[in-house]
């Protein structure tokens, strides 16, 4: 019983002192934030919302070893704290951690998507995850590029050397010899500018873009005309321009939204293969 | 991408920043057939050239169309006039007003600047005469100090031109 009122006052005293952290935070004052949110833990270590403020304050310091560590501490207590994946996520890429950085903050996209579709968290989400991936790619294709060219240069090589060596066995340079010579070079272009094909970026295509974003689907959902729109911009529509299909004209109730799997998954799969067109804007 | 998109004025959402530089972009490579984009930096404020259509009242005229992207594009309709000189026809008053009815009640976010252009040039091509809407002089009087179009309670009553 005794223990039991203890724990209970100290729970009370963690929560106000979690209060005077987030007006401290409101302030700016971060430092006096981290303070009276050290407190709370240490009265009540096992609320994740403690370690996941506290690191906010971290990441506003920039602080991002602190960051990691609170949040790795939140997510052990609650493994479905969109923040904490998040800023875990962040404090990884700054590390240049981008396989890890980019896999928590997939996480916590689709747990803040689940818990509020259309909050701003999901969508400033969303942009850092997709500037991840697309600062990952420019790293990664440079790479493949230069790899690319230099093995082309290396067959082009091969193949005069080749032409050479043909040349003084017959002692005479036949046209049909040259002939080939020359197709072969432009098959060797042929397949190293499809090899390169899918790291240049070119347009999305139409199918996989909202009609009223014109940008690739993120959450897509179709209405009962079977119109596939972005979630985000529907909703803005129906709540601003009026309940109807924006391309049909049809009568549409946002409870009749769901939905497009299909089409989320062949945007993963675009993605995936083309990893330029994360882009936001251009 | 090496095209230079035009700088952004302040006051566009990040969603209506993002669109028209798409549609900037779709401008760019494939323009509506009859219409220019006059180049400028103002990604809020284009101007268009219309040509009219070959065989039509308004062939070998050309006239300039003036378009303001509002803060919510495209969930607002943008705003589009005819600069002076307007072209004579029963729809468009002398201050460049246009009476259509994709540019107010019935806009919907899936269209585009090009649909509006090819509605235009189509209202345009459709034209038995050159002549003012009957109640232009009204219409004028109501519309002092710059008042936009998007302003008018619009009954769009004539189908046929």
């Amino acid at each position: 019983m005794v223990t039991g009122a203890v724990s209970a006052m100290a729970a009370n005293q963690a929560e106000r002192l979690k209060e005077d952290g987030n007006s401290c935070f409101k302030k700016e004052r971060f430092g006096a934030a981290i303070d009276a949110y050290t407190e709370a833990i240490t009265l009540s270590p096992k609320v994740p919302v403690y370690w996941t403020n506290r690191a906010l304050c971290h990441m506003k310091r920039k602080d991002w070893t602190r960051v990691e560590e609170d949040c790795r501490k939140a997510i052990h207590l609650d493994h479905n704290s969109v923040k904490a994946h998040y800023m875990l996520g962040l404090a990884l890429l700054q590390r240049q951690e981008y396989a890890d950085g980019v896999k928590q903050l997939q996480r916590a996209l689709d747990l803040g998507r689940c818990a509020n579709p259309t909050g701003y968290m999901v969508e400033e989400i969303w942009e850092e995850l997709a500037k991840a991936k697309y600062m990952e790619w420019e790293l990664v294709s440079a790479t493949r590029s230069w790899e690319l060219n230099s093995l082309k240069e290396t067959c082009e090589a091969a193949l005069n050397h080749q032409r050479a060596l043909d040349m003084s066995r017959t002692e005479e340079s036949s046209e049909e010899s040259y002939y080939s010579h020359t197709e072969r070079l432009k098959a060797l272009d042929r397949v190293f500018e499809k090899a390169a094909e899918d790291d240049k970026p070119t347009e999305v295509p139409d199918y996989l873009c909202c009609n009223i974003t014109l940008e690739i689907f993120r959450d897509p959902v179709i209405s009962p005309s079977g119109v596939t729109y972005e979630r985000a911009a529907i909703l803005e529509h129906i709540n601003k321009v009026g309940k109807f299909d924006p391309i049909t004209r049809e009568k549409l109730d946002p409870s009749k939204l769901v939905p497009n799997l299909a089409i989320k998954e062949a945007v993963a799969a675009y993605l995936e293969k083309h990893v330029w067109a994360y882009k936001v804007g251009c | 991408m090496t095209t230079s998109s035009p700088s952004t004025r302040k006051g566009l959402t990040k969603i209506a920043t993002n669109r028209l530089q798409k549609e900037f972009m779709e401008w760019q490579t494939n323009p509506p057939g009859g219409f220019n984009h006059r180049v400028s930096d103002n990604l809020q404020r284009w101007i268009i050239e219309v040509n009219g259509a070959p065989g039509t009242l308004y062939a070998n005229e050309t006239y300039q169309l003036q378009v303001e992207f509002p803060e919510h594009y495209p969930m607002e309709a943008p705003q589009v006039i005819f600069q002076q000189p307007a072209p004579l026809h029963p729809h468009i008053y002398s201050n460049g007003h246009i009476c259509l009815d994709v540019l107010y009640d019935s806009w919907s976010p899936a269209m585009r600047l090009s649909s509006i252009c090819l509605s235009i040039l189509s209202m345009l091509s459709s034209s038995a005469v050159k002549q003012r809407p009957k109640d232009n002089d009204h219409y004028l009087k109501n519309c002092k100090n710059g008042r936009s179009p998007k302003e008018t309670r619009w009954r769009f009553h004539d189908d046929k031109v």
